[in-house]
This record gives C-alpha cells, structure tokens and sequence, in this order.
C-alpha cells in the first residue's frame, strides 16, 4: 500500500464532500462581497471626508451664505454630505424666514429638523453595508466551522469501515475539511478589520457634521 | 426638501467590484502556487560504506556512458603502439649498424663473386622485415599488458559490485533464529540491465531450508541490485553467482 497524497489546494477542495464544498462555495461568494463592500466603503468613506473638509473650508472662507448655497444646491451631487446638510438646513431657513410672524427660536427648530433629517440620511448611506461586514465577520467563522465538523464527521466514519485504521486514512479528510475553516477565517478577519475600521472614520465624520450643524446654526441664528 | 431628494448610490461600485476579484484571485494564486502539501513517502536512505569507489560511479548518467567509453577504447591499444613506435627506432637503428657491420664486412673478402650481391641487398631488407615484427611484437606485448591491466581493472570492478550485491542481500535477509554462521546458500540469479531480479535460482542449498528461502526473499527484496555504471560491464552480471553467508553475530 501507497499512500501517496497529492494535497494541492484545489485536489482537496475536489475531494470535500458536497456540504463541505457548499459551505466553500458560500464562503467564497461572502468573501467577495465583502470585499466588494470593503473597497466601496473605502472609496465612500475617503470621499466623504475629502469633501466635508473641501466643504468647511469653503464655508469658513465664503462671507456670503446665500452664493454659497446657490454653489452647493447646483452641484448638490457632488459637493458631499456636508454641503447637503448646510442646503437642508439654508433651504428651510429661507423658506421660514419669508412667512412673516415666525419668531426666530420657531425658525431655528424648522432648521435644525430639516438639518437632522438630512443628517440621518447621510449617516444612513454611509453606513449602509458596514452591518454585512460585521455579519460577515462574526458569522463565517461558524459557517467554516460546520464545513469543517460536517467534513471530519466523514472521515472518520470513512474511517469505520477500514480494519486497520491508521492516521493516513483519516488526515486528508480532516485536512480537506480545515479547508473551509481557513475560508471562513479568510472571510472574517478583513471583514472584522474593515468594518472597525470604516465604524471609527465613520462616528469621526458624524461627530463632525454635528459640530458644523450647531455652528451652523449660530451662523443663521446671527442672520438678520 | 424636494430639490434634496435624490437616491444614494454609492461611489466607485465597479472599481471597487474590480479590486475585490483581484484580491481574490491573487489569494488563490497564492494558494495555488505556494501551498502545495507534498506527501512523498520517504524511503528509508540506505547508506553503503566502501573503502574504495570505482571512478566511474561519480558520473550519474548511466545511458549516456557507454558510447564515450566504448569510443575511448579503441585509442587504448593504439596508444601503446605508437609508444612503442617511440621506443623502437633507436634500438632498430642500433641493431640495423650491428646488422651492417657484417654486411660491410662481406663485400669484402670476396668481391669478384657477383651472384652473391643480391643475397647482400636482401640482406637489409630482411632485417627490415625482422625488425617491423620485433616492433610489432612489442607493440603486442604492451597491448596485452594494457588488456590485462584493464582486464585486471574490470574484475576488481566486478568483484566490487558483487560484494556489494552480496551485501545489500545479507543486510536484507531476516535470518531465522537456528542459522550458523558456516553455512553458505549458493544462488544463481539471473538480473537484467537496470539492478531488477529476474529469476533466482538455488544452486547450493545451506542446510538450512528456512535460511535458503529468507535469502530468496531477500534477493527479492533487494532489487534493484547495485550495478556498475559502465554498461559494457552488464555481461558480467547477467547471470550471477552469489554467495550468502549469516551475517557475522557478536
């Protein structure tokens, strides 16, 4: 008797049984998901804070709240979180300061409600996706973990039926069922790092636009 | 709020799609091309310690041996000869002045004979013939030399490899517990070119019939036998008289 095993990587996923493969398989599409999901939210996240600090600044240096409104409204789109929120809230400001008997606390509240709103949805899009990072990496570890108990449940009932059983029947099976541990580790820990990740550059953007929301409110608050 | 109403969609979807495939491709070609687990059942090295090595076993290729070797022997025998073409003139010359000498000296006494000239003429000639034999003589004794050296070269090969097949064999051999260390199994084993057994046949058994069949198994067993590289040797081996003696107990 020859044990000669050819263990490349793809014999032994030929070899899994056929939940093990599945598990591999489903593993492998939620591996690319989420990284799908991993480099647009790198690429949303980088966006946001370009624009929200472009934004600032021109806030800051713009003297003329109504020019830079006309600025931001036009190319609304692509000015950024920020610039919607400062639209929201000058829109509504207009809007409340042309109907006459408004006192100014009742316009105040209208702009922050309009400004909050707008907020919400800004943090809504910004974090949309971010949950299935964090399923994806507290779940696929478990996933790969079935594969695994599934595939050496196999092979070690292949087991039972040799007379002599020695450590060459059973290791290519166990070896083959690790496999999909391996994957749902692969899934989860860029997973787990990219969602912490994108979390903590996210709260930092939220903890700003609350920041330039009430400063912005004084701004108007201060307008004639 | 209506010039706010807009569908979020976010940016960069394809490149992002693109470099998500790229990450996954190069982790399974890193998988694919870096891990590959190897399960090569290791054979048990098996070391020989000779005192001395034929020259011929450092060249591994065996196929390829033959041709030069059998190439480089003709100029062998040829070599000597002209050695010996070397060698022989100056003793020609010398025994052509002693052969003169009487020549010279014949003429002579009797001059006025003149049927006796060409006996003078052939004279030389004779010597020529006399002396291209002793050169060739020469030439053959050096020639025989060169074969027995080469010959006696070739036995210490093959006694060489015998002994060490004989070896390899007695290390193989599981020896019943009764076997004493004068006995002797004699076989005939007939191998072919690449060290693999043929047939083995008893031709004198020890006395021992338990002991007789382990050195049949171990013959067996111990293919493929050690062979010399130079193929030209194989004849020798062909047919194969082996000897096995118990190995020597403490």
């Amino acid at each position: 008797m020859n044990f000669v095993q050819d263990l490349s990587f793809v014999h032994m996923i030929q070899n899994a049984s056929v939940l093990v493969q599945l598990v591999m398989g489903l593993l492998l599409l939620v591996s690319l998901m989420s990284w799908w999901y991993i480099f647009l939210k790198m690429f949303a996240v980088r966006l946001a804070v370009r624009q929200s600090e472009e934004f600032e600044e021109l806030f800051w240096s713009q003297s003329d709240l109504n020019r830079l409104y006309q600025n931001s409204n036009v190319s609304s789109g692509e000015t950024g979180s920020m610039a919607r929120i400062f639209a929201a809230g000058f829109a509504e400001f207009a809007k409340l300061k042309k109907r006459p008997g408004m006192d100014n606390s009742a316009v105040m509240g209208g702009v922050r409600r309009a400004m909050r709103a707008t907020y919400q949805r800004e943090m809504d899009n910004l974090e949309s996706h971010l949950s299935f990072l964090a399923t994806v990496g507290s779940v696929s570890p478990y996933v790969g973990l079935l594969g695994t108990v599934w595939g050496i449940m196999n092979a070690f009932r292949g087991l039972a039926n040799v007379g002599q059983a020695t450590l060459a029947h059973v290791a290519p099976g166990i070896a083959e069922a690790l496999v999909a541990t391996a994957m749902g580790l692969f899934a989860a820990i860029p997973a787990v790092v990219a969602y912490n990740r994108y979390a903590y550059d996210i709260t930092r953007l939220s903890s700003r636009f609350e920041s330039f929301m009430e400063e912005f409110s004084n701004v108007l608050q201060r307008q004639p | 709020m209506s010039t706010l109403a807009y569908s979020y969609s976010e940016p960069y979807k394809l490149p992002a799609g693109v470099l998500a495939l790229v990450v996954h491709g190069a982790l399974f070609a890193l998988l694919y091309f870096g891990v590959n687990w190897h399960n090569d059942q290791q054979q048990g090295m098996v070391v020989d310690i000779w005192d001395s090595l034929p020259a011929m076993r450092a060249e591994p290729a065996k196929v390829e041996l033959p041709p030069p070797i059998q190439q480089a022997e003709p100029p062998k025998p040829v070599e000597p000869l002209k050695q010996a073409e070397l060698a022989e003139p100056p003793k020609a010359d010398i025994e052509l002045a002693v052969k003169k000498k009487p020549k010279v000296k014949l003429p002579e006494p009797k001059p006025a004979v003149e049927v006796k000239k060409p006996p003078a003429q052939l004279k030389p000639a004779v010597a020529k013939i006399s002396e291209a034999d002793r050169v060739l003589q020469a030439a053959q004794a050096e020639q025989d030399r060169a074969r027995a050296a080469q010959a006696a070269a070739t036995e210490k090969i093959v006694d060489e490899y015998v002994s060490r097949i004989e070896a390899k064999i007695k290390r193989m051999v599981v020896e019943p517990p009764d076997v004493l260390e004068s006995m002797q199994a004699e076989f005939d084993v007939i191998l072919i070119p690449d060290g693999s057994v043929l047939s083995t046949r008893l031709t004198k058994p020890s006395g021992n019939a338990a002991y007789d069949e382990a050195v049949a198994r171990a013959i067996v067993k111990a293919q493929l036998l050690p062979l010399p590289p130079d193929t030209s040797l194989f004849n020798r081996f062909r047919e194969l008289h082996l000897t096995i003696r118990p190995k020597k107990k403490e």
